[in-house]
């Protein structure tokens, strides 16, 4: 249905530790843990992300190993936006992107 | 004979037959029942409802007077006192404008199709009802809403807010105010502070429904609006006919994408009235925007004719519902802002608290 979110990409939960990781325990149940470093890496701005041709510029290799999460919010009901430690602020991370970036086991 | 004493607990336990319709809950448990006052054989309480335009009031009047006098023994009479209290679905943390409980976006595919008429005929049935409302016209393309409800003179600046002005009962604010006489030319990054000025630098005070009037289509405008504050569903205004639908459908999907609930779809122009003959024709089709919203699962509001009463009341500046409240239009219009206003009533209860916990 077009009128409601789908549950698996609708958080139920949102937690943050300290600077290092984020945890979404999702609408279905399941349960996601980020850390810092691969969200940073992850980031979906067209400074990160080639807008032309959609190609990923900024890896997480390119990302200092102590980066942390200075600061997290919410952009509308839809996305995350965070401060990093490293200065960076501009994506917006929809929550469907957020459900696909999951590295869990059965995710990845 | 002693008369049976009647507890509150026996009256309470009769009530809990009552389903609140659109919640799927008894009216007890959602905390509905308030004040109840027993003397003798005589109850009585208030039924709190979620909206003063409540469309099923009197039915639930109604079924908790009956369930009473029939499962409680020992009453004799039973006097309901219906009152309501827009609730605030619990909201993220993006920026809340303080006071405001509920952000009704209202959008169309395309231009033409009668979205300001309908908003503002919106906003005047919910004031109407008694409920506090406000009106943002983001329409920077054709901002129109002043004309249509008549608001003479401009918001003045006070304390470094925004006054904004009240007319039929509706505090307004229009973009359209910020460059006066001019159109407005502006790139996105400009219309982007405007909209925010216009949300959160206005004074608007306690509000149960802000109606934000769009411009047609997906734009900065939108994104704006979705990202800065939190805003509990959007409502498509649309024709019958299909052209006009599938872009509407556009409109939709943004906001699905923006994760903003869809509380439905209102057709508008659905049959035109002749002044003449009071005859009817479906000059666009009909039933078009029920028929998509049904297949895409959102709810359908109701539809509004092509009256040329309508127009003439919001080219002279009072909105149908007031200058004609008999006519076959307003009553259409006032069944729309009661379908919408229970559809607002839904999502205060279905939303989950969107907040990051630190650790």
């Amino acid at each position: 249905m077009l009128g409601l979110p789908h549950q698996s990409a609708t958080p139920a939960e949102i937690r943050k530790k300290g600077g290092e990781s984020l945890t979404i325990r999702w609408a279905d149940g399941h349960t996601s843990t980020y850390a810092a470093r691969y969200l940073r890496g992850h980031c979906p701005c067209a400074q990160c992300v080639s807008e032309t041709s959609g190609e990923r510029l900024v890896f997480e290799e390119h990302v200092r190993q102590d980066v942390a999460i200075a600061a997290a919010r919410t952009v509308g009901n839809y996305a995350l936006q965070f401060d990093w430690s490293d200065g960076h602020n501009t994506g917006i991370y929809s929550f469907e992107y957020l459900r696909r970036l999951c590295t869990c086991e059965d995710c990845a | 004979m002693n008369p049976q004493t009647v507890s509150e607990a026996a009256v309470l336990d009769a009530l809990r037959s009552v389903m609140d319709p659109d919640l799927h809950r008894d009216i007890v448990s959602l905390n509905f029942v308030r004040n109840m006052k027993i003397e003798g054989g005589i109850v009585s309480f208030d039924v709190n409802l979620t909206t003063p335009a409540c469309p099923v009031k009197e039915l639930l009047r109604e079924q908790s007077r009956q369930a009473v006098l029939d499962r409680v023994p020992g009453v004799s009479d039973v006097r309901v006192n219906m009152t309501s209290e827009v609730r605030r679905p619990p909201a993220p943390q993006t920026h809340r404008i303080r006071g405001v409980k509920n952000i009704i976006a209202v959008g169309s595919g395309k231009g033409g199709v009668g979205k300001s008429t309908v908003a503002s005929n919106l906003a005047v049935s919910l004031a109407k009802s008694g409920a506090k409302v406000g009106l943002l016209d983001a329409d920077i393309y054709g901002p129109s809403i002043p004309i249509m409800m008549r608001a003479s003179g401009e918001p003045e600046m006070r304390d470094q807010a925004i006054e904004p002005v009240v007319a039929h009962g509706v505090k307004l604010m229009s973009m359209g105010y910020l460059s006066g006489e001019m159109p407005l030319i502006w790139r996105g990054p400009m219309a982007h502070k405007a909209l925010q000025q216009c949300l959160l630098g206005v004074n608007w005070g306690e509000l149960d429904y802000l109606v934000v009037d769009l411009p047609p289509g997906t734009g900065d405008v939108h994104l704006t609006l979705v990202q800065t504050v939190p805003v509990t569903g959007a409502v498509i205004v649309s024709t019958p006919q299909d052209v006009g639908l599938t872009i509407a459908m556009k409109t939709l999907h943004m906001f699905q994408q923006t994760k903003v609930p869809l509380l439905g779809i209102i057709e508008n122009m659905s049959w035109y009235v002749c002044p003449h003959c009071g005859g009817r024709d479906e000059i666009f089709g009909h039933g078009g925007a029920s028929a998509a919203a049904a297949e895409m699962g959102v709810p359908f509001l109701g539809e509004v004719p092509l009256d040329p009463a309508i127009r003439k009341h919001s080219d002279s500046g009072t909105p149908v519902l007031l200058a004609e409240p008999e006519s076959a239009s307003a009553r259409a219009l006032t069944e729309v802002a009661g379908a919408l206003a229970r559809q607002i009533s839904i999502q205060a209860f279905r939303s989950i608290p969107l907040t990051i916990v630190e650790e």
